[in-house]
């Protein structure tokens, strides 16, 4: 008996230093970089021949000083309110295209998977890439100089089609994986009694799919404040640019002279702020802790980024 | 669905195959507007300079050996996530998944910091193996990205096996190692695959880490999607347009192949 | 299974092969570079390598500003060229550059352009046009990027920095991000060296500035103290300041000629370098237009350039 409960050990040991290693590995990845938020003597010295401007001192402080500087707030406002707006903008045309991908046989279908699984894999520059010819060149750029805005290099509609790109498809897979786990026949039954498709589609299939369909608006929203790609080739950034460039109603929402944050990261670290960057970074990584684990905990299952 | 367009309630079903073919009209232009912007002449042009297919060859042979060190790990990681119940299992979960969660320009950037301390400094020193602005700078981007992908990937599909082969397998004598090779991972086999597959598209479309961690260096570092932001930035839009072409086709083939030969075409 | 078992075991051991075959014992220089000079740089690395085989040439590029910032950090790097002498007298500073010679150690210069989109859509002829209102204007932050401190240099000497300040709609972190931004027609003009313009002959044009404003940029070379390979750094930057090295600057847009007339502050004292902004203009018209001659005469040294960029409908290559 022992020998089998020796070789039960072995295995459950082997198994669960697999998992503990990649524990282990993101945990020492995420926790061993706190430091990186201390200012270092060499970092002072550095700043004292590089750096314009008078901002020395506040950089020079725990995390580069960020929560003094208005650009932190700025930035985070500007990412958390575009992204609640692409998320927005994603549910409501991807909720009615997966209950149409996943009802009705569509011609082609297997061209609508295969394109939307690999612009999952794709990678970010190419999307951003494509975005950038497609408004840039051709008949779309005609219509924007007729219309007189621009699409790249703005933060309205620019940034959040950057986002709603990949957003949208990752959400469609979560929502289509909802409307495949509620069985059709429910709507026939509820069709058969009277309802119209709307009313059987609102009072039957919704409520049956709602696990999936929050699933599926979280992973979105995830999903589009990790992009970084996109809107780094799409709009670029927008920390020095005069505040009289910005419109009226940008500088309500106190949106100007913000970045995305992923941006803002990227940025800051060209510029040699270090430890601000690595305060921006773990913002980041704290908001898409807890979303990681609002979904492991509302039981999502079989979803991946 | 044809035969109730015109009764109760026949705008719903049209509004959401409307928006369907509209959105999918969208998205297949903006993947072809490469091609168009491009043109056949130049396409060949450029398809036929070496350069390309060097930096084609660096990215599908990185890959590779990224994806099967991911393999290796995030198999049984998976497992062990999927079958197992330990306190806070949630958490660690959530730990695990963080990495391919957040934007990989954060994490290039925390590998930035991780790489100058031990053990990696330690690896350095005493092997002289140098891990950070070269070829295995790549490779350590790319694992990290990707092992935590595949485990969730594989955690996904031993969820979907039931635990009650395993236990009729141990009921009849197996050992737990003879009966997770010999009936767990045969019936895991199209998750296999599918994992294989699209975490080695994933690791060949990872550049955000390696712009901040490892840098550029030409021929030996640029991977493809790598070699399009440095493209890009010295205004090379001929490069800039193929090679995107190039990586798209690259994503596209992994997934039909996935599909062929797992008999799955999404990843979820 | 027993085909995915192996399977999985012979990608394993193929992978060690791969990573093995890398693990080469031949030596290799880290170069910092900035950004705006990748083509020259490349050609240098390519004729280095082809003479001294067993030597491999590493660049990293980056914003200028952010050299110094890595540099401390990492501590690694044998040759160090960024985009302005500014840069490299605060890594001098700092300690990190020991023999550096202000004299000998300038291989090449930057000249300062204006370019603007195809077809030049909001005509500006000269550096008082970007205060005009309405225009566009790309600048670029000294934070990161060489030419921002530029930026500022030459509108201040013309009196009009507040105004094209006003107009600033990109601050770009470093200067292709102008360049690419010109290409798109997202901004309708800016100032970049001569060398980031000579990139994008086919879709911008070029208007060269008077030379009371124009910049002569001097761009130093040195070795850095961290240099793990101090001879073969050396090797590589002898060949930078010999002739062989300063005639491939100028073919990629570099003005070499150590004897142009500069100000106090870099800005030119006379028309020297009028012939060189001439062939610039005309290599730019020769890549739009396949009729215009391309000789010594017209072009100077860019009919490399100019014909290889006549290779595509497209840019690149």
């Amino acid at each position: 008996m022992s020998g089998k409960r020796k070789r039960r050990r072995i295995f459950h040991a082997v198994f669960y230093s697999f998992a503990g290693f990649l524990f282990l590995y993101s945990a020492y990845l995420f926790l061993s970089n706190l430091d990186q938020l201390f200012v270092t003597e060499a970092a002072i010295q550095t700043r004292e021949i590089t750096s314009w401007g008078d901002d020395r001192e506040v950089l020079n402080q725990f995390g580069g000083g960020f929560w003094k500087d208005p650009y932190f707030w700025k930035s985070l406002n500007l990412t958390v309110v575009i992204t609640l707006i692409t998320t927005l903008i994603a549910s409501m045309l991807g909720i009615p295209t997966a209950y149409a991908i996943s009802r009705y046989r569509i011609p082609g279908m297997s061209v609508v998977e295969i394109l939307f699984s690999s612009l999952i894999v794709m990678p970010g520059s190419v999307i951003g890439i494509c975005l950038i010819v497609m408004f840039n060149y051709g008949p779309l750029w005609k219509l924007q100089n007729a219309l007189g805005f621009r699409f790249a290099h703005s933060i309205f509609p620019g940034m959040v089609i950057a986002s709603l790109v990949l957003s949208f498809a990752l959400g469609l897979s979560a929502w289509k994986a909802a409307f495949d786990s509620v069985n059709p026949r429910f709507e026939h039954v509820a069709r058969s009694l009277g309802s119209s498709r709307w009313r059987a589609f609102r009072t039957v299939t919704f409520p049956l799919a709602k696990g999936g369909i929050i699933a599926g608006i979280i992973l979105a929203w995830t999903r589009a404040m990790a992009e970084f790609s996109a809107v780094l080739f799409f709009c670029g950034t927008f920390h020095e640019l005069p505040a009289s460039r910005f419109s009226d109603f940008t500088r309500l929402l106190q949106m100007d002279q913000a970045d995305w944050v992923s941006v803002a990261v990227w940025a800051q670290v060209e510029f040699g702020n270090i430890e601000y960057a690595f305060a921006l970074a773990f913002v980041l990584v704290l908001i898409g802790g807890m979303s990681v684990y609002v979904m492991h905990r509302i039981g999502a299952k079989g979803y991946v980024w | 669905m044809n035969m109730a367009l015109g009764s109760r309630g026949g705008w719903w079903p049209a509004l959401c195959v409307g928006t369907a073919v509209t959105i999918v009209a969208v998205y297949l232009l903006l993947v072809a507007s490469n091609w168009i912007y491009l043109g056949w002449h130049d396409t060949l042009y450029f398809f036929s300079k070496s350069r390309m297919w060097e930096r084609f060859w660096l990215t599908v042979w990185t890959s590779t050996v990224s994806t099967s060190f991911s393999l290796l790990i995030g198999i049984p990681s998976g497992y062990a996530l999927s079958r197992f119940r330990f306190p806070c299992h949630h958490l660690v979960a959530s730990v695990i998944d963080l990495p391919i969660v957040v934007s990989p320009a954060v994490v290039g950037a925390f590998l930035f910091g991780v790489t100058t301390r031990f053990p990696f400094d330690w690896i350095s020193e005493y092997y002289g193996v140098y891990i950070g602005r070269n070829v295995y700078g790549v490779l350590l981007v790319q694992f990290t990205v990707t092992a935590a992908f595949c485990a969730r990937l594989m955690k996904a599909s031993f969820d979907m096996i039931p635990t009650r082969f395993e236990s009729v397998s141990r009921s009849l004598g197996a050992s737990p190692m003879r009966t997770f090779f010999k009936v767990v991972l045969p019936m895991a086999k199209n998750g296999i695959i599918a994992s294989m597959i699209v975490v080695w598209a994933r690791a060949a479309a990872e550049w955000e880490g390696l712009m901040l961690f490892v840098g550029a260096t030409e021929g030996k570092t640029d991977i493809m999607p790598f070699a399009i932001y440095l493209d890009w930035n010295g205004g090379m839009m001929g490069w800039v347009t193929s090679m995107s072409i190039v990586c798209i086709l690259m994503a596209v083939s992994a997934i039909t192949a996935m599909r062929m030969i797992g008999g799955r075409s999404n990843v979820w | 299974m027993k085909k995915i078992n192996t399977m999985v075991v012979f990608l394993v051991i193929f992978s060690f092969f791969l990573v093995a075959q890398t693990y080469g014992t031949e030596k290799s220089l880290l170069f910092h570079a900035g950004l705006g000079q990748r083509m020259a740089l490349n050609e240098i690395k390519e004729v280095f390598e082809k003479r001294y085989p067993d030597t491999k040439v590493n660049f990293s590029y980056k914003g200028s500003g952010y050299f110094i910032a890595d540099i401390t950090r990492s501590e690694q790097g044998d040759l160090f060229m960024p985009g302005e002498e500014f840069y490299l007298l605060q890594a001098v500073e700092r300690g990190f550059l020991t023999d550096y010679n202000p004299k000998t150690d300038v291989p090449a210069y930057f000249v300062t352009v204006i370019i603007t989109p195809k077809g030049n859509p909001k005509n500006i002829k000269a550096i008082e046009d970007f205060a005009k209102p309405g225009i566009r204007v790309g600048l670029g932050n000294p934070k990161s990027c060489a030419i921002g401190i530029w930026h500022e240099k030459t509108f201040k000497k013309a009196g009009i920095w507040e105004k094209v300040k006003a107009n600033a709609t990109l601050s770009a972190k470093c200067i292709p991000e102008l360049g690419n931004a010109t290409q798109h027609k997202a901004i309708d003009g800016t100032i970049v060296w001569a060398t980031t313009a000579v990139l994008y002959l086919r879709d911008v044009d070029i208007i060269p500035i008077e030379y009371r404003y124009r910049g002569i940029i001097r761009l130093p070379v040195g070795v850095l103290k961290f240099a793990r390979y101090r001879e073969e750094a050396q090797k590589l930057m002898d060949f930078i300041l010999s002739e062989e090295g300063r005639g491939i600057f100028q073919k990629h847009a570099y003005a070499v000629n150590p004897g142009i007339p500069i100000g106090k502050e870099g800005f030119c004292l006379d028309g020297t370098t009028d012939k060189f902004m001439e062939y610039l203009v005309n290599a730019a018209k020769a890549v739009k237009d396949e009729s215009f001659p391309v000789t010594k005469e017209t072009v100077g040294d860019l009919a490399e350039e100019v014909l290889r960029q006549r290779k595509t409908e497209r840019a690149g290559d």
